[in-house]
């Protein structure tokens, strides 16, 4: 059996890049918030972070937005997905999310960029001011709802994938809450990859605060990880076989113990363990902690479409 | 500030509890089987009869126009088992299923996928399909595919376009050369399905996944034992 071509293969990695966008955006955005919310108040808008966050969030959601359409085998009619709706499918209730979760997206960050966005229009359009008075008055709800947005596109991606009774490695409860907690770490590394980028200080007040959350973030998806396939080994079955096809010998055990388990998890672990909380942190820290960070999200996302497809109930 | 936070807070579980709530009940209400057909066609497959000769794929072929490369309807063989001379083959169908609870239904997010009230005959309507190929992942019998010039999900309706509009037999049906295929109405008791199913024991394919397939099958005996 060939890792990327076997006969009960539907999906391919474009769903898997597509899976790993909405969770970077869904993390993104609920760092931005945490940011702006705990730590920054009124001038968030000024922190690399954050305007690192508010760049990921949409053009992420954009990006894995197309990748799905195109993947369609009748892209041109993409619109009838969102003109019939059926309530019992997870993909039909995810697209709904989807489109109000943007909405929020889009009202936050004119709530946060309330100020500059202003001081360029200089009064020149009075209506973008009303505008934007009209829906900074709401802030308050606006983030509310936003986050529950977020949290819901972060678990969408993996009901997605786990009412799919096919399969019984996909077809399993841990599946959503592991796929949202990956969601948000790849969210704070791509925020903290960005923010350092956007010229932010790698030693700042925001970097602290995310890698605070971050190892215990870490050390959830780990757990979460060993219930996953615990459960399924202990489930027996054609779940047992599905368990040691993905985590044994050959190509996608590889990328399972290698690239998601050392690369993803236990190597931003480490720096962030050795690195104590008093230190100074460099440009390369930061940038190769998250740059972990993501290439074991993007590879877990991979590993589970495609070792999910191998083995049919 | 706390107090409209805890107002908030209220409003979203209330939503929360509502939308779980509601998506529990569709999902009883569809597994309950809400419409029932007036009619529910099902189709038996003897496979003590059945001698691999192909003629009801090639039947299907004709009578549906399914391009080269895909295929509705295969006859799978198992074997040889034994020694000459006395060799055997074992020859499964490998088509829909036409499930009663269907996965595929269930999952297709612009309902093109649709069971037909009227026979009970899980159909596609190609405008509406959009070629995310959920449905064809959903599948655990894994027959569906995506038509190479509709571009949309396509796999056996019982010749519910074709012969059965009519008023004739399934092609494959009319193929078969040694009467292993029975077509007909379940809720019928005076039809030729319910007698075969009355009188032969017969077996039906992942049926613990709770799919309620409607291809009954004459199990072979001529296959080899398995554990």
């Amino acid at each position: 059996m060939s890792p990327f071509h076997f006969d009960s293969l539907i999906w391919h990695w474009p769903i898997a890049i597509y899976l790993f966008l909405a969770g970077v955006s869904a993390g993104a955005i609920c760092f931005a918030v945490l940011l702006k919310h705990f730590k920054l108040g009124r001038d968030a808008y000024k922190s690399g972070f954050v305007q690192a966050a508010c760049l990921i969030a949409p053009l992420a959601v954009f990006a894995g937005l197309g990748i799905l359409v195109i993947d369609l085998t009748k892209p041109f009619d993409f619109w009838k997905i969102l003109l019939f709706y059926n309530p019992t499918s997870v993909m039909s209730v995810g697209v709904a999310v989807l489109m109000v979760y943007q909405v929020a997206l889009f009202a936050w960050l004119a709530c946060v960029f309330k100020e500059p966005a202003l001081s360029w229009c200089s009064g020149r359009w009075p209506v973008v001011e009303k505008l934007f008075n009209a829906i900074a008055k709401h802030e308050a709800t606006i983030t509310g709802f936003l986050v529950m947005l977020a949290l819901s596109l972060g678990a969408y991606t993996g009901f997605l994938l786990s009412a799919l009774t096919t399969y019984p490695m996909l077809n399993n409860p841990v599946l959503p809450l592991l796929f949202l907690v990956s969601g948000l770490s790849s969210g704070a590394a791509g925020t903290l990859l960005g923010g350092v980028l956007l010229k932010g200080n790698p030693d700042g007040k925001e970097v602290h605060f995310i890698h605070n959350i971050e190892i215990p973030m870490i050390l959830v998806e780990i757990v979460l990880i060993f219930t996953f396939f615990a459960g399924l080994i202990l489930t027996g079955g054609q779940s047992q076989v599905a368990a040691f096809t993905a985590i044994g010998e050959g190509f996608w055990g590889w990328i399972f113990w290698a690239g998601i388990v050392v690369v993803g998890l236990s190597m931003p672990l480490a720096f962030n363990l050795f690195m104590k909380a008093s230190s100074k942190r460099k440009f390369s820290y930061v940038a190769i902690t998250a740059s972990c960070s993501l290439i074991g999200v993007l590879l877990l996302r991979n590993f589970i479409l495609y070792t999910g497809q191998m083995t049919v109930a | 500030m706390s107090n409209s936070r805890r107002l908030f807070l209220k409003g979203a579980c209330a939503a929360a509890v509502g939308a779980s709530g509601f998506t529990i009940a569709m999902a009883r209400s569809t597994t309950s089987g809400d419409v029932e057909p007036a009619c529910n066609y099902a189709l038996v497959h003897d496979e003590t009869k059945c001698i691999g000769c192909d003629a009801c794929s090639i039947a299907c072929r004709e009578v549906n126009q399914v391009p080269e490369g895909v295929s509705r309807l295969e006859i799978e063989r198992e074997g040889p088992f034994g020694e000459y001379p006395n060799q055997h083959f074992r020859f499964t169908r490998k088509s829909c299923q036409h499930c009663d609870d269907t996965p595929c239904v269930k999952v297709c997010p612009t309902g093109a996928a649709y069971k037909d009230p009227k026979t009970g005959i899980v159909s596609v309507d190609e405008w509406k399909c959009v070629g995310c190929q959920y449905c064809i992942a959903a599948c655990p019998y894994q027959i569906r595919f995506i038509n190479p010039v509709t571009k949309a999900a396509d796999k056996c309706d019982f010749c519910k376009e074709t012969r059965l509009k009519e008023g004739q037999l399934p092609a494959c049906v009319t193929a078969c050369p040694t009467k292993a295929l029975t077509f007909g109405d379940i809720t019928d008791p005076q039809s030729q399905v319910v007698q075969v199913l009355k009188s032969t024991p017969s077996y039906r394919s992942k049926t613990d996944l709770g799919t309620r397939p409607k291809v009954f099958r004459i199990a072979s005996q001529s296959g080899e034992i398995k554990l």
